[in-house]
């Protein structure tokens, strides 16, 4: 089946206008989560707050309030027990030329000892871990079962645009009891990871997501691991009655993200490693979360860097955590030389902004159990060399002549509010004497679930013009090398950072607040904090209309987002 | 008008009202332009006025994050991780003694020495405190081995992240009893 778009002409110059028209939920009647939640704390609409820290007072003239959207939960009406229980991933090795068939359905999920309806790829949570060698081409042909139109959106694969997966722009929304087939052609290595492009805040958040680790065919690609694993970080809001609704028309969090109550690691809560003694471990690590950033560690665990989006770092390094953001992936290997058991940690310094402190938090992630049988010790000591990888310098070595020249565009990030309680506003005022470059834990999940996709708008700005989001119009050929600086604006009304996605491209982060980045990797997705200015170079080789967006769920379907031709044929 | 055509259907796709008029390019912040540390983290270091030749000295704190591969430094435990570059003008050259920078936390429960300052009165210093302020004193001699200044203090700053405090009795919360926080 080849990819159609209904209605091209209207997508004129702005071709996210059709993205942007396919964002609110398009559900059956009933649907909503109203009535489904029979309970003492539910109020108006269906909906129930999140938690709280019961010390904070609730802002004065809230008591009550709630979105002013309808909620959502999936799969209202549905005999829980006549769902499939959801199945861990399994692995599949995709040959040049295989076809998978992929289904989109509900599925039943046990959390914390009780079961909810969510969503699954083939049933499994995360979806299928895809395994396939660099240059190949493999098929999906993705059937929807869910109640809510979806796409599929290969994160990070320089695919041919057609089968990028964004709604309005590059295929129309696979509807309930619809199919479509991808065709995925995989030019690079690297740890890549599949979702849906269309309400993401719900959908991804409700289980969809899956894994697509590309090998190259250098056997020394990396450098001496015993085994890789992979781990799929997330979070998930609960409370003690079970899963907090989703906006219908459009996204609650608006200001700051989803935050979850409940963290997840490949879906579990308890995830378990067993390893032995001196045993290195290659991890793959995506961050497939609404909003949270994570800081990774394994206590006791040396750690260093190898990789990240899209191939290796031009140099290992030694790390004691990993700040993973939403969709990026890092690559560590990580040598376990004490028997016991450790545990894998989030360890943040979140922020109290009633009492204007910052506390520590740590949220356990898992556990890995160290065995005192010895691994083969070859591999071991190999893990003590920190390597140059001359192939991605000598890549990255062409791109160098562009390094110090002026911008070819420059991004402004902010956003603008409307018709938000007074009380949120007040105190949105007074918060801003001090905002963090990163958001770690939502400080305010009252203010944060109020806000709206309908109140809030993200705003990425063109300096130049003053165009904003989806007016902007950018246009390029395959072949040039483009500079963007992005400033994240301060003095916005809640500024907050962003990970910013490129789609189809890759890019390198050439300096951060005028530090040029001494260790240079090719990314898909990387962080813009608070205040800060950000380079980076983005090599326009895919042809093509491309989406460039803010990865915070919430933040994208607030309307962060713009969209670039690159003319030509690809190479 | 493809524009504002467009800027329309965002609006109405979005749930607006009607469409919000966008900020032109001569309405938009004017940092965009410049690179360097954020001036939104940086802080003024405020002479004491108690030392001679110190009377008419200012400085500035500026911030950047510490050297990484993930593009913002934390420490293992999520300490934000800076590297601090602080500029003193107008301030004279000591008559005897040396001047001496300090990183401390807010309640001076931890006190970090940084160094001696060169006679450029600059100096980077990484600091892994959330909350922080950099202390400049005069001491007789530099000892590497002080746990706290003896002098005195000369100029004094404070992280940007200082400013946050308590909304108790603050804006909507004020009619919060703010003893009843440790106030």
């Amino acid at each position: 089946m080849r990819p159609t778009v209904t209605d091209r002409a209207r997508r004129g110059r702005f071709p996210i206008i059709g993205f942007l028209a396919t964002l609110a939920l398009t559900v059956p009647a009933g649907a909503a989560a109203q009535g489904d939640m029979a309970h003492g704390d539910t109020l108006s609409g269906g909906w129930r707050m999140p938690p709280m820290n019961p010390a904070m007072p609730v802002l004065p003239g809230l008591g009550g309030a709630v979105p002013p959207v309808a909620a959502f939960l999936p799969g209202v009406g549905v005999d829980l027990s006549s769902l499939p229980e959801a199945q861990p991933s399994s692995v599949v090795e995709m040959a040049d030329g295989d076809t998978l068939d992929v289904t989109i359905s509900l599925v039943r999920r046990e959390i914390l000892g009780r079961d909810y309806a969510m969503y699954g790829y083939n049933g499994q949570y995360p979806g299928p871990l895809i395994r396939a060698d660099r240059g190949s081409t493999f098929v999906v042909r993705v059937t929807n079962e869910i109640e809510l139109p979806s796409t599929v959106h290969w994160h990070g694969v320089r695919i041919d645009n057609r089968f990028d997966g964004v709604p309005g722009v590059t295929q129309d929304p696979i509807g309930t009891g619809e199919s479509f087939t991808y065709e995925v052609r995989v030019p690079d290595a690297g740890m890549f990871w599949y979702h849906p492009h269309t309400r993401e805040d719900v959908q991804q958040d409700l289980g969809l997501y899956g894994n697509l680790l590309v090998s190259s065919p250098d056997p020394g690609y990396f450098g001496p691991a015993h085994r890789e694993e992979v781990m799929v970080l997330d979070d998930i809001l609960m409370d003690d009655q079970g899963m907090i609704p989703w906006g219908l028309e459009a996204p609650t969090h608006a200001l700051m993200g989803r935050f979850g109550t409940v963290m997840l690691v490949n879906g579990l809560t308890d995830y378990r490693l067993e390893v032995r003694r001196g045993e290195v471990v290659r991890f793959y690590l995506t961050n497939v979360a609404n909003t949270r950033t994570f800081n990774l560690r394994f206590p006791g665990a040396r750690m260093k860097i190898v990789a990240s989006d899209m191939g290796k770092f031009e140099r290992e390094e030694w790390v004691g955590s990993v700040p993973i953001a939403p969709a990026e992936r890092y690559v560590v290997d990580v040598r376990f030389d004490r028997a016991g058991e450790t545990t894998i940690l989030n360890s943040i310094q979140a922020v109290d902004h009633f009492r204007g402190e910052f506390y520590p938090q740590v949220d356990t992630l898992g556990t890995v159990s160290v065995s005192e049988e010895l691994a083969e010790t070859m591999v071991s000591r190999g893990f003590e060399t920190l390597r140059e990888n001359a192939d991605v310098q000598a890549d990255i070595n062409g791109f160098r002549k562009h390094f110090d020249r002026p911008p070819d565009h420059e991004l402004e990030a902010t956003l603008r509010v409307r018709n938000l309680p007074l009380s949120i506003v007040r105190t949105m005022e007074i918060d801003t004497l001090y905002v963090p470059p990163m958001e770690w834990n939502d400080a305010m999940p009252m203010m944060n679930w109020l806000s709206t996709g309908t109140q809030v708008t993200w705003i990425l700005r063109d300096r130049a013009t003053g165009d904003e989001n989806g007016d902007i119009d950018w246009t390029f050929d395959v072949g040039d090398v483009v500079k963007i600086r992005i400033f994240n604006n301060p003095d916005a009304f809640h500024p907050m950072h962003h990970p910013i996605h490129v789609h189809g491209q890759r890019y390198l982060v050439l300096e951060r607040d005028g530090v040029p980045n001494p260790n240079l990797v090719w990314k898909d997705t990387a962080v813009v904090p608070v205040g800060s200015t950000v380079d980076i170079l983005v090599e326009m080789s895919n042809p093509g209309e491309w989406m460039m967006h803010c990865h915070i769920a919430e933040h994208l379907h607030a309307g962060m987002m713009l969209s670039f031709e690159v003319r030509g044929e690809a190479n | 008008m493809v524009a504002a055509s467009a800027a329309a259907l965002f609006a109405a796709v979005l749930g607006l009202e009607g469409p919000v008029p966008p900020v032109r390019a001569a309405e938009a912040s004017v940092a965009c332009g410049v690179t360097g540390p954020p001036e939104y983290y940086s802080f003024p270091l405020v002479s004491t006025k108690r030392v001679p030749g110190s009377g008419q000295a200012t400085g500035l704190g500026e911030l950047t994050f510490a050297p990484s591969p993930f593009g913002f430094a934390l420490s293992p435990e999520g300490n934000y991780r800076y590297r601090v570059s602080l500029t003193v003008d107008r301030l004279a050259p000591p008559a005897t003694g040396v001047y001496v920078v300090w990183v401390t936390t807010p309640s001076l429960d931890r006190i970090e020495l940084a160094g001696a300052f060169d006679d450029r009165h600059a100096m980077d210093v990484e600091v892994d405190f959330n909350k922080f302020l950099v202390v400049i004193t005069l001491e007789d001699a530099y000892d590497p081995e002080a746990a706290v200044w003896s002098g005195p203090i000369v100029l004094r700053g404070m992280s940007r992240s200082g400013m946050m405090h308590t909304m108790a009795g603050h804006g909507p919360f004020e009619q919060e009893n703010c003893a009843a926080y440790g106030y």
